[in-house]
């Protein structure tokens, strides 16, 4: 077990090495963060004015221009390469320092700090709609297996997975919400109660899709399963079949599941930027979108390498599990 | 117990079935470091008899609908639809009627002409995504299972690199800073795709690149390219091919989860489904004037559920197995 985790830690730190370092370098190369700091400020040709190279009338002006250009660069190491900028930029990170949003002065981890606790409920939210909803659906599919409820689930699921999530909240919002008015329409933070119960409607959206595919793989499991001596011997025994279901067949039925739930994390942070656009929670998702538009850099660069090392350690963690669950994994 | 004359497959059986399906799943999601010691021995060829099935009636429904979703696309500039830039004459989020099939939204434009001419770029970006992601994906893939070693090691990071990414913040991170062009939105996705595509070409090439007849070209002095080219190449299409319709139904979606996000193309004569939907979702709209968010949804639910439809049945024709992506 040791060696396993020794290997798995290795391979977390290269790659949360290559995620932050490509990330960064694509924010850098692709785009000029100059500009979008200090604006057209940007194409000031400041070495030339202290050599006096470039005639301005407004030589003042312009040098006061320059010391803006100068003082954002040294603020953001911009006039450093950008290996170094990388270098540097992980040694701020380290001393807690995310930057400062270009857009309002904020610091990005306070804005981090502010938006991440909506996001989170959202994503657990999310998750125990669908494992809540998967469980039982692949259950009764499992023990009924290619009855109509089975058939019928087969094609509910299949139809679910196809819904595009923001199509599908679209749709929630105007039957649950406008239509019968069963759920709130907008967010609420005004205590815990309606912060959650208005939460329900996104975390369907991006539950109801995400159990589809675990009751898919749930069922599938479990019809395996269900065919084992030692349920057989159970069977045999007496047991009532609620029991076996529950105390014997579902737990070694759950591998794919816990196997996909670490991917699916992935799935559902991208799930919710588009969520939280629709139903206005002010989370991560909505604020990176901003950000995005507002060519808000420091802040798109924090919350991507938040969201990449969280689903990258997420996944290392379902590993260390899954390792401890099924011990055949770890002799490889 | 005689358990000879069981007619059930025993239990054992299908423990090792799960079993090797387990470590082939570990596989392709985290162990890409560590050097395959054994290939899955199970090729295509052996139960190839039992595997052509029908595709079934439902499977040319959703084919049909695909056709006529791909030539409104090519020929919706001259249909004769209304302009679906312009203000349509009977004024803004009218209700479907004979004139405006779909109506019109808050703009007063035609949802219906809208609608076909959305065909356009949801289509062209899922279609040029994949077809990328399927050059430079299985490229990699073909090369690094063929090769092994330290490329195939190489490879294997940079495709889980890709996959620490959620999908959708990769492309936010590319998209970011980039000028929003059609180009631009289809390679993007297009990047997307080429892990899970790679991943695939990969795995099929470790199969085939045992067998024997890539021994035999081996044996009779074939060089690497032409063993690539004529020998894996053929048969690592195939699982490859019948994955085209679901990879394309996946970019369709990420198209539109961009455009929501007013993050796909850019510019108002850039029309997608997904910018319509985003146009009705209001809740003014969405509780007046339904139709403008709903006929955009009904048909690109559509058009993505027959993907997946006829992907998944082409896929069950080849007898493509399942992967964790």
């Amino acid at each position: 077990m040791a060696r396993f985790v020794l290997r798995r830690v290795a391979l977390l730190a290269a790659v949360l090495f290559a995620v932050t370092f490509l990330g960064f370098s694509a924010m850098n190369l692709l785009g000029d963060p100059l500009v979008n700091v200090v604006g057209v400020l940007a194409e000031l040709d400041c070495e030339g004015i202290e050599a006096g190279l470039v005639e301005d009338t407004t030589v003042d002006a312009a040098s006061r221009d320059c010391d803006t250009v100068a003082a954002a660069k040294a603020q953001y190491h911009l006039d450093q390469p950008v290996p170094l900028r990388y270098v540097l930029w992980v040694g701020d990170l380290a001393t807690g320092d995310f930057g400062t949003s270009f857009q309002n002065d904020q610091p990005v981890s306070q804005v981090v700090r502010e938006k991440l606790p909506e996001t989170l409920i959202l994503l657990v939210m999310a998750q125990i709609v669908s494992l809540g909803v998967a469980v039982p659906w692949g259950v009764i599919a499992a023990y009924r297996a290619n009855r109509a409820f089975d058939r019928g689930s087969t094609v509910a699921s299949f139809g679910l997975l196809s819904v595009p999530n923001f199509a599908l909240g679209v749709v929630l919002l105007y039957l649950l919400a406008l239509r019968w008015q069963v759920f709130p329409s907008a967010y609420e933070s005004d205590n815990l109660g309606g912060l959650v119960y208005s939460m329900v409607l996104p975390a369907l959206t991006l539950g109801l899709p995400l159990a589809a595919s675990y009751q898919r793989l749930l069922r599938t499991d479990l019809i395996t399963t269900l065919q084992e001596d030692f349920v057989h011997m159970a069977r045999a025994k007496g047991l009532p079949p609620l029991r076996i279901m529950f105390r014997h067949a579902l737990r070694p039925s759950m591998f794919s599941v816990v196997t996909v739930f670490g991917v699916s994390t992935g799935a559902l942070i991208g799930g919710s930027l588009v969520v939280e656009q629709i139903f206005g929670i002010p989370g991560i998702g909505r604020e990176i979108v901003t950000a995005v538009i507002r060519d808000d850099f420091p802040v798109v660069l924090a919350i991507v390498m938040l969201v990449a090392c969280t689903f990258v350690v997420l996944n290392f963690l379902v590993d260390l599990f899954y390792g401890w669950l099924d011990p055949r994994v770890r002799a490889r | 117990m005689n358990g000879e004359d069981r007619t059930t497959p025993r239990p054992g059986a299908s423990r090792d079935r799960r079993a090797s399906r387990q470590r082939l799943l570990w596989r392709f999601r985290v162990l890409r470091l560590v050097r395959p010691t054994e290939v899955p021995d199970d090729g295509p060829a052996g139960d190839e008899a039992a595997v052509r099935r029908r595709l079934g009636p439902a499977f040319w429904v959703a084919v049909a609908w695909l056709l006529t979703m791909a030539f409104v696309a090519v020929f919706a500039p001259m249909l004769p639809l209304a302009d679906p830039t312009e203000v349509a004459y009977s004024g803004p989020r009218e209700s479907p009627s004979f004139d405006a099939w779909f109506g019109t939204d808050a703009l007063g434009r035609d949802v219906f002409s809208r609608t076909v001419h959305g065909a356009r770029i949801s289509l062209a970006v899922g279609g040029f995504a994949i077809v990328f992601g399927m050059a430079v994906g299985g490229a990699l893939g073909i090369v690094a299972g063929y090769f092994r070693g330290r490329l195939d090691q190489a490879v294997g990071f940079l495709f889980f690199v890709q996959l620490s990414f959620p999908a959708l913040v990769l492309a936010i991170l590319i998209t970011a800073t980039l000028e929003r062009s059609l180009l631009v939105v289809s390679l993007t996705i297009g990047i997307l795709a080429v892990a899970p595509v790679g991943l695939l070409a990969r795995a099929s090439t470790l199969v085939y690149a045992e067998r024997e007849f890539v021994a035999a070209a081996r044996v009779i002095g074939a060089r690497h390219g032409r063993i690539i080219v004529r020998e894996l190449l053929p048969n690592v299409v195939i699982p490859m091919g019948a994955l085209t319709l679901l990879g394309m139904a996946i970019a369709v979606v990420a198209e539109g989860s961009l455009a929501f996000l007013g993050l796909s193309v850019a510019g108002d004569d850039a029309i997608s489904w997904g910018k319509m939907i985003v146009d009705g979702a209001g809740l003014r709209d969405l509780q007046n004037a339904t139709h403008v968010a709903m006929f955009p949804v009904a048909v690109m639910f559509l058009t993505v559920l027959s993907l997946n439809f006829a992907g998944d049945r082409i896929r069950q024709y080849f007898d493509v197995k399942e992967l964790a992506f």
